[in-house]
């Protein structure tokens, strides 16, 4: 995710721009594991965000837990957040997290019945 | 001072207690026995010469079905002044898993001392507030242990069972009323819907 939005893959010339607070953002990745101790908090994450808002699951541990079928890990962060694209990849490359993205934008150029004047 | 010389002082003065001293690639370790560990250590905080007024680590390890002694607590021992390290090794039998407590010497072994007990179950005797500092309060067994099951025998974390829960009473008042990719018009969003 830093070598994605850093100078050389360079997110900014989609329009997309790390925010510092849930509260501007319109996308959130959830980016490595999701252990059940941090759920809770990455779901109030979540619910800080306003509408409309939109979840990429980043990286093999995010999408299904990966490697770690463990007591503490949370298969996949679908189980407690409405995922939108899954990236896979341990790491993934930064070229696969553009892809999610621009799948995520085309996705939602998709919703025209949700977001535009005919609403 | 080198290591190995330290590793001779301690087996000079505690020969009793002193069961083997290991070089791996360097690195030489003390194996002690338990009983008389909190003597061992103020006098390695103690005498000038040695002067480790700094616990660099302390864990836990289980050789669960490897050694006959199950547990081990390993004190990575540094001195800020003399520059040297030593490191100890502390046999902990399964039948009297507890061992005393260090904290009286480095206060920074207190944290230290509570995740080897949450982790493997090793009770520290004369520990301030021994408690779990990883694991929920209410947690059965002891995770780092090599006989405990992967999964923990199924069960979830304390309040991890509430957020999905409420993430499901939440899917309502999505606008497709579903997990499912809004896009494509599967049956299962109308399923979902009603």
């Amino acid at each position: 995710m830093m070598a994605a939005g850093s100078s050389h893959h360079d997110l900014d010339r989609f329009g997309i721009i790390f925010r510092a607070s849930p509260r501007q953002a319109d996308a959130m990745i959830v980016a490595g594991t999701v252990t059940q101790k941090m759920a809770p908090i990455v779901r109030r994450v979540y619910d800080q965000m306003p509408e409309p808002r939109y979840v990429i699951a980043m990286g093999s541990c995010a999408c299904s837990g990966g490697v770690f079928r463990t007591y503490h890990t949370v298969q996949g962060c679908d189980e407690f957040l409405p995922v939108d694209v899954y990236v896979p990849g341990c790491p993934p490359r930064p070229e696969a997290l553009l892809e999610g993205f621009i799948s995520l934008q085309e996705k939602i150029m998709k919703e025209e019945m949700r977001w535009s004047r005919w609403r | 001072m080198e290591p190995l010389e330290i590793a001779k002082l301690v087996k000079e003065k505690y020969p009793d207690q002193v069961l083997e001293i290991k070089i791996h690639r360097g690195q030489v370790s003390i194996l002690l026995k338990k009983d008389k560990i909190l003597d061992i250590c103020k006098w390695l905080h103690k005498a000038p010469d040695l002067d480790f007024k700094h616990l660099a680590d302390l864990c836990g390890v289980d050789y669960f079905g490897k050694k006959d002694v199950r547990f081990e607590v390993v004190y990575n021992l540094y001195s800020i002044t003399k520059r040297h390290a030593i490191r100890l090794r502390v046999q902990v039998p399964e039948e009297d898993c507890t061992i005393d407590s260090v904290t009286s010497i480095w206060i920074g072994a207190d944290w230290h001392e509570r995740e080897c007990f949450d982790l493997f179950g090793i009770e520290f005797k004369g520990h301030p507030n021994l408690k779990r500092i990883l694991l929920p309060e209410g947690w059965e067994g002891f995770p780092l242990r090599k006989d405990y099951p992967l999964d923990g025998g199924g069960k979830n974390w304390s309040g991890y069972d509430e957020i999905v829960e409420k993430s499901k009473e939440l899917r309502k008042f999505d606008f497709y009323g579903s997990y499912e990719d809004p896009t494509k018009k599967t049956e299962s969003v109308n399923d979902a819907a009603e």
